[in-house]
């Protein structure tokens, strides 16, 4: 056994003692080691060419990715603020909302994007006679009402909110129904009996429920039916206004029920 | 000993691939390994490993360390020490498990004197100290498979 092991033992040691003359010409002779560095780098040069070439390719595809990230992230956000830009401007460029015998016009002046679909802030308030309850129009279309006043501002509660109730007829039928939003930009016309058959694109008006809301105001029209719940079918109503673009807005000036400042 | 080379190339090839991020698996010292093990068990057989991986080592430290001979001496510990135990091993406990076993303990070995040796041995280079150890992880399982094969059909 000792005679098998014989030449490895010696082989191992001597190779041993070859590492560490090694190890310590690395010290003495540095420029010596760095010559053979040198030597041995170039004579790898050409086996390594194409390992060299493929990362740089790698390199080159994850910096093209990382860059076309990052200018599509900047795309973005310049599109954003060319957005807030153009709506801004828009706003200023609207013209100036024009009081009348029956209307009072008012600027938009705050609308939240978590109550996008609710509620909007105008600029007139109990001063210039917006009374609570007051319907507000755009374009000749109810888009909601007033829900509370200030001295010179008020809130309105769109036609698209979920708590927004307002009696409504189909001019064409008739036809009585409530109008309801689900704060995700829909109108629903609710309590309408199943049996009716309703033609897409019938007017959808006010109804006379009291002085503070005269009849006859357009709605929108119906888009088409819903789903059958507890025994009525709604219709889904468009808005004659463009309730996404929403600058201006006109108050009817209303005798009754609104109170004064809220 | 002519694939070993390629497969010294094929290691070198693939640290060329990965500088900066990672250290590429010993694929050379685990080739060498297993050709030495998987062929006839004599001493001279041996002895010539012995140098061939010497010598393997000390060309890489040339291309990619600043003190030739370190992992020429850690490979020949290497070597050394696996035959020493397979050839102690009965011929009938000489496994693909074994071999994974002392090939993976000397791969092992190798990584963490060079971890002890780098100079600022750190966070960093613990990380590239164990993504080493894990790629070696499949190779070494190729290499047993490959070995667990040709004992089978070898009747080993």
């Amino acid at each position: 056994m000792v005679s098998k092991l014989n030449p490895i033992l010696v082989n191992t040691l001597l190779a041993f003692l070859c590492g560490l003359l090694l190890i310590w010409s690395s010290s003495a002779f540095p420029g010596f080691v760095r010559a053979m560095v040198d030597k041995w780098g170039a004579a790898l040069y050409l086996p390594e060419v194409p390992a060299l070439e493929l990362r740089t390719l790698v390199q080159a595809t994850g910096n093209w990715v990382m860059e076309r990230k990052s200018l599509q992230d900047r795309n973005s956000e310049l599109e954003l603020e060319n957005l807030a830009l153009r709506t801004a401007l828009q706003q200023e460029l609207a013209p100036e909302p024009q009081d009348s015998s029956e209307m009072i016009g008012a600027r938009v002046t705050l609308r939240y994007p978590d109550a996008w679909w609710k509620e909007i802030r105008i600029d007139r308030g109990s001063k210039h006679g917006v009374r609570s309850g007051a319907p507000a129009l755009s374009d000749g279309f109810i888009i909601g009402k007033v829900a509370s006043v200030g001295e010179d501002y008020a809130w309105v509660e769109l036609v698209t909110s979920s708590s927004f109730m307002l009696a409504a007829v189909v001019d064409d039928t008739w036809d009585l129904g409530v109008i309801n939003g689900d704060d995700r930009g829909n109108i629903w016309l609710l309590y309408t009996p199943p049996e009716k058959e309703f033609q897409r694109g019938m007017i959808i008006s006010t109804a006379l429920v009291g002085d503070y809301l005269p009849p006859g105001i357009p709605i929108g029209k119906i888009w088409g039916e819903g789903d059958l719940r507890d025994g009525f079918m709604p219709q889904k109503v468009v808005s004659g206004a463009h309730l996404t673009q929403l600058y201006s807005v006109q108050i009817l000036r209303t005798g009754g029920a609104g109170g004064g400042a809220d | 000993m002519i694939i070993s080379s390629f497969v010294w190339l094929l290691q070198d090839f693939l640290q060329v691939l990965v500088t900066r991020l990672i250290l590429a698996p010993e694929i050379f010292l685990l080739a060498a390994l297993y050709k030495l093990i998987s062929g006839p068990q004599s001493p001279r057989r041996a002895a010539k490993w012995i140098w061939f991986v010497f010598f393997g080592g000390v060309l890489w430290d040339l291309r990619w360390a600043s003190v030739p001979g370190m992992s020429g001496l850690l490979n020949v510990a290497a070597l050394a020490s696996v035959y020493w135990i397979w050839d102690r091993t009965p011929t009938a406990g000489r496994s693909a498990l074994l071999f994974a076993a002392i090939a993976g303990g000397a791969h092992l070995f190798s990584g963490v004197i060079h971890y002890l040796a780098w100079a600022l041995p750190g966070q960093a280079a613990m990380r590239t100290f164990a993504i080493q150890q894990l790629l070696m992880i499949p190779v070494l399982a190729l290499l047993c498979v490959i070995y667990a094969f040709k004992a089978s059909n070898t009747h080993v």
